[in-house]
Formats: structure tokens, C-alpha cells, sequence
């Protein structure tokens, strides 16, 4: 019985969710103004975002957005690319206030998600969630981009690494392509921004592209020992080296 | 003396090994007055050093007597006989000319080698005068990325960063600075550097204070740049005071300011030497 009522409500909710995005995709070009306002989203996506927004994030951030002293910032003006990509990432709802946000399973629906999306943009002026075609990026440019913007601290293989207050940068090679655009305009956490004045979008599409290169990278020299860098490297070095030595130190002790 | 007489005798080989050693030392010595080449160094080098081994343990396996050689006692006092034999044995063995001239090629290997080593000594010259007091800033150089792109103040976000180099010397890697743009007026300078970071712009050497690694990680939300090699965190808000790690001098500040035509430039060089100490850095 309870399945059934959960299939009906599924499908109803996809129905809606139809609907609404051929709302937003038909009110899109009609819209007059910065898009950064409300992002695309419909009055009815910001009110629906709004009840989901009271259950479970004004804890931390407050009733209006406004933020909590010690618990969570404020969201007026941190943009629907902010939202989208704490919430794609799972990052957010976090359980615990003040610790690192990490990745982990999603909480909310695509639908819910875009709700939410909506209001918090809906808060104030802020990033857009940006327009993303990795293949406009080119390969080289990336890798150039990536070791020099990137690569101090989420490492040359994307594997990221250890920071400050115990804090670390994440590796990447869960990023949906949309995410990496998103983390490089709104800079989360511990992350800088990078504006369009520093990265076009072409340069964000080429860096894009780098990453999903580096999760399959073309070894040079045929092993890629994980592409965990020095440790397993040097581990090799030293079985292979020291058994070479073992076999010179026993041709010189044998007589002919 | 084990018989060798599979190919050439074991004096033979060894000689050869010897001559290569000399000829490769002699060459490493004038690769090296002739301006270095490291690959070519590191090869000639090896090859001075691995063919005078491989001399060694030839002549330990094939030259010399294999184990304990016993030597039956005699009757004391021998005949004269006995004593004319020894006399003879031993000046054949002295006279032996294999083993002489292969210890005269060890001479020459070793004497070859000494020799490419002196010339290195050229190399702590010259001396490094005024260079690591100054770098390449000048009063009004613009700032630019490493594409020579010149910054501009609408350049970063708040909390965005870049590495720069002074226009004009994009290369000169004792000048470049880290540049972090925070919201304006939470900068609290230092006496006498209150005009030094425009439009909450402000920019520290990149190399760092301890060992010269590049200072790359900005932390934006602690406001903190981060030395990947030994987490030296240097506080981006206090004049990049070292927070913690093994740095005890405050990252060099570069003097800012933002010209009639919206470029970041630079007032000065920086007020003190970049990168780790030296001995009279002062």
C-alpha cells in the first residue's frame, strides 16, 4: 500500500517537476535584468524552496538567510552557483556546524535541490550557476591553468591535499563538471575565487576538461603506481635498485 | 695466477677499463670549461668512476691468488740452488709487465679524475655582491600574471588570488609576489605601510622565509598562505606574520598602488631581502 502511495507522489512530483522546468526553461528568455537574481528560478521554485529551507537549514544560517553567529554564514548574496554546489555535493545539510563540509551522499531530490537553489538566490545577488562545455576547453591550456591555479593544493594528480587548521583541499575526481565550474567562481571553504576576470569561461571549460583528463590520465612510462606520487614511487626505486645492487654485490663475490 | 684464456687476458681488460676511466675524466673536466652541461656531466662522471670499480673487482677476481696459499716448510738453510730459483721468481714477478703498467693506468685514471675536480672550484665565484639584497621592482612597474596579462583592480574577486611578476621581467623568479585580494579595511597594516594595500589588495614575496619554497596556498576563509613544504602559515591580515611552522620572518611586503589607468603597479621594491636568510643577509 505504502509503495504504491510513494510511486503515485514520485510520479506526480516528476509531473510537477516537468512542468516547472518547462516554466523556467520558457519564462528563461523572457527575463529582463541581471540573471543572478533569482537564477532561472519560478515564485513557486523559491516558495517551495523556502518550506525545505525552514526544516532544515535555518538552524545554522538562520530563519531569513542571514547566518548564525558561530554556526553557519549567511547566505543573502552567495548565489545560486553556492547553493548548487554545497548541494550536489552533499556538503550541506552538515551534521556537525563549524567542521569541514565534506562530500557525501546527496540529501535532497534534483527537484528539491533546484527549490532550494532558488531560494537562496532568491536572497540576493550572487554567482549564477555558470554555463559549462568542457569540450570548448583545450587540454594544454587546462594543464597550464590547472599547475598554476589549481594544482598547490588540490596536488598535480588532483588527489588533494593536507592545509592548515586541519583542514585539507578535496581531491577531485568525483567533480561532476558543473561542480568544478561552480567551486572556482564561489571559492568554498577554505577555497579563493576565481572571477571571470581572472578565469574566462573558456579558461574554466579548458581547466575542466584537465580534470576529467587527470582520472585517466596517459601514464608516461607505463606504470602509474596509483599516481600517489612519491612513496609508491620510491618503493619501486628501491626494490628494483636494491636488487640490482644485491646481484652486482654477488657477481663480485663469485670467482669465475 | 687462474688461467684466462677464454678472449683477452684479465691485465688487458683491466687497462681498457682504465683508459676509458682517463679519457672520460679528462672529457668531464672540458665539458665542464666549456660552459657544463649537466646530463653529460652526470654521465662522463659516472662513467670516470664506474669503469675504474669495475678495474677493482677484476683485478680482485681475476689477478690476484685465489684463497690460502700454504706454503710447505723446508729444510732450514736451502741450497744455493733453492735461493737462485727465489731470486729469479721474484724479479720475473716484479718485472711482469702487465701488472706494471696496469697500476700505471690506475695512476693515470685516478690522476685524471683529480684533475676534473679542480675545476669546479671556479664555480664559487663570482660573488653575489648587492643581487639577493634587490629584485627586479621598480617604483611603478605594473603587476602581471604569468601570461604577462597586466592586473588590473576589477582583476580578483574579494577573496581571490593570483601570482605576479613585475612587467617587463615576468621571469625573474626572485620577484614574484602572491596577490590576495581581501574586502577593503580588514587589512590591518603595519606602521608605516597603511597606503600599501589598495582597494583590499596586498601582496607578499612568494618565496618563503624558511627554505624558498613557493608560498601558494591561500587559505581565503582563515585568510591564511600556506608554504607546502614545511606548513609554515603566514597571516594575510597581519603583514604575513608566521602563525606557524618552522618560518620566523614575516613574508616581504610589496608596496601597492593602483594607477590613473586602473593597473595595479608597484610604489617600491620590497623593504627587505626576499627568500631564506644568508650569512650576511644582515
Amino acid at each position: 500500500m505504502k509503495r504504491h502511495l510513494l510511486v503515485v507522489l514520485a510520479l506526480v512530483g516528476g509531473a510537477l517537476a516537468v512542468a516547472l522546468v518547462t516554466v523556467g526553461a520558457s519564462a528563461a528568455p523572457a527575463q529582463v535584468g541581471p540573471p543572478t537574481t533569482t537564477a532561472g528560478g519560478t515564485a513557486a521554485d523559491v516558495a517551495a524552496g523556502n518550506q525545505l529551507y525552514q526544516i532544515a537549514c535555518t538552524t545554522c544560517h538562520g530563519a531569513g538567510g542571514e547566518g548564525v553567529e558561530d554556526r553557519g554564514p549567511s547566505l543573502i548574496g552567495v548565489g545560486a552557483a553556492s547553493a548548487d554546489f554545497y548541494l550536489t555535493t552533499g556538503r550541506m545539510p552538515l551534521d556537525r556546524p563549524r567542521s569541514q563540509a565534506e562530500r557525501k551522499r546527496v540529501a535532497y531530490s534534483p527537484v528539491q535541490i533546484r527549490q532550494l537553489v532558488a531560494y537562496v538566490a532568491s536572497l540576493g545577488p550572487g554567482p549564477p550557476i555558470p554555463h559549462v562545455d568542457p569540450k570548448a576547453g583545450n587540454l594544454a591550456e587546462g594543464n597550464r591553468l590547472y599547475a598554476n591555479n589549481c594544482a598547490p593544493c588540490h596536488s598535480s594528480a588532483g588527489a588533494g591535499g593536507a592545509l592548515g587548521h586541519a583542514v585539507y583541499a578535496p581531491p577531485l575526481n568525483r567533480s561532476t563538471p558543473l561542480q568544478v565550474a561552480e567551486a572556482i567562481r564561489v571559492g568554498p571553504g577554505a577555497m579563493p575565487v576565481f572571477g571571470p576576470e581572472a578565469l574566462d569561461d573558456e579558461q574554466v571549460a579548458s581547466v575542466i576538461r584537465y580534470v576529467e583528463y587527470l582520472r585517466k590520465p596517459d601514464d608516461q612510462g607505463g606504470f602509474g603506481l596509483g599516481r600517489l606520487g612519491a612513496i609508491p614511487e620510491g618503493f619501486v626505486a628501491w626494490v628494483v635498485g636494491l636488487g640490482a645492487m644485491l646481484m652486482a654485490v654477488r657477481w663480485i663475490g663469485t670467482k669465475d | 695466477m687462474p688461467d684466462n684464456d677464454k678472449g683477452m687476458p684479465a691485465e688487458r681488460r683491466i687497462g681498457a677499463l682504465l683508459v676509458i676511466s682517463t679519457v672520460a675524466a679528462l672529457a668531464l673536466a672540458v665539458v665542464y670549461i666549456g660552459g657544463g652541461q649537466p646530463q653529460a656531466e652526470g654521465a662522463l662522471l659516472g662513467i670516470a668512476l664506474g669503469a675504474i670499480g669495475f678495474a677493482l673487482i677484476l683485478w680482485a677476481r681475476g689477478l690476484s691468488t685465489e684463497g690460502t696459499v700454504t706454503a710447505e716448510r723446508g729444510p732450514l738453510g736451502g741450497d744455493h740452488e733453492d735461493e737462485d730459483v727465489v731470486e729469479e721468481r721474484i724479479e720475473e714477478v716484479s718485472d711482469e709487465p702487465g701488472r706494471r703498467s696496469v697500476l700505471k693506468l690506475f695512476w693515470a685514471a685516478g690522476g685524471a679524475l683529480a684533475l676534473a675536480a679542480v675545476f669546479p672550484i671556479r664555480s664559487l665565484g663570482p660573488a653575489p655582491g648587492r643581487s639577493l639584497l634587490t629584485t627586479a621592482w621598480k617604483p611603478g612597474a605594473r603587476l602581471v600574471d604569468e601570461e604577462g596579462r597586466p592586473v588590473r583592480v576589477e582583476t580578483l574577486p574579494v577573496g581571490g588570488t593570483l601570482t605576479a611578476f613585475p612587467q617587463d621581467a615576468e621571469h625573474a623568479a626572485d620577484s614574484q609576489v602572491v596577490v590576495v585580494r581581501v574586502a577593503d579595511g580588514e587589512i590591518r597594516p603595519r606602521p608605516g605601510r597603511e597606503s600599501w594595500s589598495p582597494e583590499g589588495y596586498i601582496a607578499y614575496s612568494k618565496i618563503c622565509p624558511h627554505v624558498g619554497c613557493p608560498v601558494g596556498l591561500y587559505q581565503s576563509d582563515t585568510h591564511e598562505l600556506l608554504c607546502p613544504c614545511h606548513q609554515s602559515t603566514f597571516d594575510v591580515l597581519d603583514g604575513a606574520r608566521p602563525r606557524f611552522g618552522p618560518a620566523t620572518r614575516s613574508l616581504p611586503q610589496l608596496p601597492l598602488a593602483v594607477d590613473r589607468e586602473g593597473f595595479l603597479t608597484a610604489q617600491a621594491d620590497f623593504d627587505e631581502p626576499v627568500g631564506p636568510a644568508f650569512w650576511n643577509r644582515g
